[in-house]
């Protein structure tokens, strides 16, 4: 217990009046970070358990350990896969060689390596460029370094696509840290979500860095549409032609962004949220009942011009950021609605709109993202509303 | 006098600024700023609007009835707008194309509206006039901040003169898109209004109710 | 107030007396807005009456300025109605492929005949999205000295992402080789699809060819390089497919039949 025993021992100096107290922001990080904290806080995100916020967000961070596993070892398949027609170049690829691994596709060891060489620079790119502004704003703002950014940094590694370059990295998750959340107080009080408002900055920023045909893969000119940039130009039935089952969608050996291929691996990060109570079912079942019914209406209306009005819902469910979205965005208690009925309408409101955005929208054809931002903004509102409509339901019992 | 007369120029610069403080003229503000040329255009056409009707509305405010004053004033201002969107067009062509229906908007521009009501239905001609250029300036200012942001990192030139060469043009910096749109001048003007609060903090609001306290660890 | 110790003498003369009245009374209500408004209408109305000439003419030259622009022989010290005078406006008929004199191409407006059922027709095959079609359309021709057509430069507009693209295409006398394309109105993503204004990419259309020696369409404007050769292809913008899309469509649908065909076949036979 030497570790213990010194932050005990310096801890006086950090507290108030102490020599170092500006930096108490810094040493309660790593000291939280390593020890369970001492004190628990009352404010959202969870005002309405004894859960203390450092659980929740390990069970988060947990959560997304399959989403990992399957987006390094995607990565690396798609990668080696491209570079046995195209060729390896870069600094990945010397490393490879280095370690003597190999680019053979059919090794799941070499497919890891690989992801793992993509995914890495991003994940640490995006922990020091975000974490240099959380420690500025918790120490100008005098609160602690939040277990929120964890999760996150997480979140917003596992969603940008392999090709981003770091430096557009590196400015979305500022933008992310600082708009998204430190402008409107911190960690509980952000309405938006942190990550997926980097994603969104980097997305309108940066878009021929982050959308088209080139950037899924990342190997020098290999050009591979996703799935649903397919679905919306030829149809989803198209897409067995171009070698994208819907149990390869399902498994999560398409083209995407890290985290976000593996309808599966978010399906049991899924299971173990829900278990441990962390997410709330009733945003998901809004969010899947919204999706599902709206994509049936536009089955059964069709249109001649527009075959993305002819995808049936399990094909929506396990195509692009839908079931990531679903499992770790829609889910984040803080940025969606707070009351229990408003949950329902929250996640069908995204559900609804993920559909309208990707099928009706021709300049977006993937929706999670701006659905669930769009869901976020409403979700005070949702809010309000249910609380008005219980009041007034209460009044009217009352006399 | 001439003391007085000063503040009311340079007031809405910083301490009384249309924009930052009284958060008026936005959208005129998110549409034009995407390359400065078009915002310094709209900023002059704004602040002669401003000084003019304001002057306009001073001389004869002692003869407008309350009832009617929001439609007299209305149809200065309006009249004044139709010149200078005509002006334009006949001496700028250019420009009135990419300001196109924005000049129309002047008319809808809270500030001209505000200083008539706010200031020169209480006061004289010239002071009116002073304080019509001084908020003109004032939106003008942050306008011009918002341009230089917004094209510099947008499309990499200030006044259409190259500063960053872009990707597109054989350079090196990748433009940032987001800069081009609209919505993007809705952050820089909130991290305008946050930069002049934290310089001046006496423009910050009050609170218009409590948030519960947390508490302490 | 300065009228509570006015004489009690009545004012004198029309508009006194009603400058007089206690402001707001309904008399003096509605004699300042009558005279408001007529002040304002007399001002705006003489603005716009004065500098209706000027206008006019910034709107033509800003026309004439694209169309010089396309046929590469801009340049902006030179007088513009004076460098404009090489062109020879026709109207022309898009079926029969010929000029007609049923309009006079000074006063003839293009818009405004897509919009006319007399003049346009409406299209059930629509790939650039326009809805209706003109029958007429206004074209320039460039003579070189000896007279002969030496480059045609063809409107065409069509839909991209968000907007009707406007442009014009500029044609070498053979009706095959393109000289240039340049579009003066639209409303693409800025940084995206705006990026047809980029002098770079609209210089990769110099030199292109429409058709095949068969005669058959090959241009395509598109990411990937279609079979037929790199000489019939343009590259896409990047990240811009729709608007991309956009211009393969309406360059394909005004370079084909129910386009400019039977103009540009009459123009390789010699017709003209």
């Amino acid at each position: 217990m030497g570790l213990r025993n010194f932050f005990d021992r310096i801890e006086p100096h950090f507290e108030k009046g102490g020599k170092y107290e500006k930096y108490f922001p810094i040493y309660e990080m790593v000291e939280s970070f390593l020890y369970t904290p001492k004190t628990v806080t009352t404010v959202a995100p969870h005002a309405r358990s004894y859960v203390d916020m450092k659980r929740i967000m390990t069970y988060v961070v947990i959560a997304t350990i399959p989403c990992i596993l399957m987006g390094l070892y995607n990565t690396g398949y798609q990668t080696n896969l491209a570079i046995a027609e195209f060729g390896a170049s870069g600094w990945r690829a010397a490393i490879i060689d280095m370690l003597g691994i190999g680019f053979n596709a059919a090794n799941p060891l070499a497919n890891m390596a690989h992801g793992l060489l993509y995914f890495l620079p991003i994940y640490i790119v995006t922990l020091v460029a975000g974490g240099i502004f959380e420690v500025i704003f918790a120490t100008v703002r005098k609160h602690e370094v939040n277990e929120g950014f964890l999760v996150s940094s997480m979140l917003y590694a596992l969603i940008v696509p392999a090709t981003t370059p770091l430096w557009q990295v590196a400015l979305g998750i500022i933008f992310g840290v600082v708009i998204g959340k430190e402008v409107f107080g911190g960690t509980g009080k952000n309405f938006l979500n942190p990550a997926l408002t980097g994603r969104a900055f980097l997305y309108f920023a940066y878009p021929a860095q982050l959308s088209g045909d080139s950037v899924w893969v990342p190997v020098d000119g290999f050009t591979g549409a996703t799935a649903l940039a397919v679905s919306a130009s030829q149809g989803f039935q198209a897409l067995a032609a171009n070698g994208m089952s819907w149990w390869d969608s399902f498994y999560g050996f398409i083209p995407g962004s890290f985290g976000e291929t593996s309808t599966l691996a978010c399906l049991i990060g899924l299971v173990f949220l829900l278990a441990t109570k962390i997410a709330n079912y009733r945003m998901v079942v809004g969010c899947l009942a919204g999706m599902i019914g709206f994509s049936l209406l536009l089955n059964w209306i069709g249109s001649d011009s527009n075959p993305m009005f002819a995808m049936p819902w399990y094909w929506h469910l396990v195509l692009g950021g839908y079931a990531f979205g679903l499992v770790f965005m829609v889910t984040e208690p803080v940025s969606g609605a707070h009351t229990n009925v408003g949950r329902y309408i929250y996640g069908a409101l995204i559900g609804f709109m993920v559909v309208m955005i990707r099928v009706i929208n021709p300049a977006f054809p993937e929706g999670m993202m701006l659905a669930i931002l769009f869901g976020n903004v409403f979700a005070p509102l949702i809010d309000y509303f249910v609380v008005q409509a219980n009041i007034k339901r209460r009044a009217k019992r009352h006399g | 006098m001439a003391h007085k007369r000063r503040d009311m120029l340079i007031d809405p610069l910083v301490d009384n600024n249309p924009i930052t403080l009284q958060v008026l003229g936005i959208c005129s503000a998110l549409a034009v700023t995407s390359s400065l040329q078009v915002a310094f255009v709209m900023a002059i056409a704004v602040t002669l609007v401003t000084a003019f009707s304001s002057m306009f509305i001073s001389m004869i405010r002692n003869q407008i009835p309350g009832s009617i004053r929001i439609i007299v004033q209305m149809v200065i201002i309006a009249s004044l707008v139709i010149l200078v969107d005509q002006m334009l067009k006949a001496f700028a062509f250019e420009i009135s194309k990419t300001l196109s229906v924005f000049v129309g908007l002047i008319i809808t521009n809270c500030i001209v509206m505000g200083r008539a009501e706010a200031f020169a239905m209480k006061n004289p001609p010239i002071d009116s006039f002073i304080d019509g250029i001084g908020n003109g300036l004032g939106y003008g200012l942050i306008l011009m901040l918002v341009g230089v942001i917004r094209e510099l990192f947008g499309s990499g030139s200030l006044f259409g003169i190259t500063i960053l060469e872009t990707v597109n043009n054989g350079g090196w910096y990748v433009p940032n898109g987001l800069l081009l749109l609209p919505p993007s001048a809705f952050f820089i003007i909130g991290l305008i209004i946050w930069a002049f609060r934290t310089w001046k903090s006496e423009q910050v609001e009050a609170r218009e109710y409590k948030i519960q306290s947390v508490e302490a660890h | 107030m300065a009228e509570e110790n006015n004489t009690p003498t009545p004012p004198q003369g029309f508009i006194r007396r009603f400058l007089a009245l206690p402001t707001d009374s309904v008399p003096k209500t509605i004699f300042v807005a009558v005279s408001v408004c007529l002040v304002a209408s007399i001002v705006v109305s003489a603005a716009a009456v004065a500098l209706r000439p000027m206008q006019a003419v910034n709107a033509l030259k800003d026309k004439q300025i694209n169309i010089l622009q396309v046929a590469g022989i801009y340049d902006p010290s030179q007088d513009v109605v004076e460098a404009f005078g090489a062109f020879e406006a026709q109207v022309l008929e898009l079926e029969s492929g010929a000029f007609t004199d049923a309009f006079d191409p000074a006063s003839f407006d293009d818009r405004a005949a897509a919009d006319d059922p007399a003049t346009s027709v409406a299209l059930s095959d629509d790939p650039a999205g326009i809805g209706r079609q003109a029958r007429f359309v206004t074209v320039y021709l460039l003579r070189d000295e000896a007279g002969a057509i030496d480059k045609v430069i063809l409107p065409l507009h069509g839909y991209g992402l968000w907007s009707t693209l406007y442009g014009f295409i500029a044609l070498e006398e053979n009706g095959n080789d393109i000289f240039g394309l340049q579009f003066y109105e639209h409303a693409e993503t800025p940084g995206l699809g705006a990026e047809v204004d980029n002098p770079r990419w609209k210089a990769l259309w110099k030199g292109k060819k429409l058709a095949d020696d068969s005669g058959a369409l090959q241009i395509s404007v598109s990411k990937t390089a279609p079979a037929a050769g790199a000489e019939y292809h343009i590259d896409a913008l990047a990240g811009a497919t729709l608007t991309t899309g956009g211009v393969h469509n309406l360059v394909n649908f005004w370079m084909g039949e129910s386009g400019y065909k039977p103009f540009l076949e009459n123009l390789k036979a010699g017709n003209l």
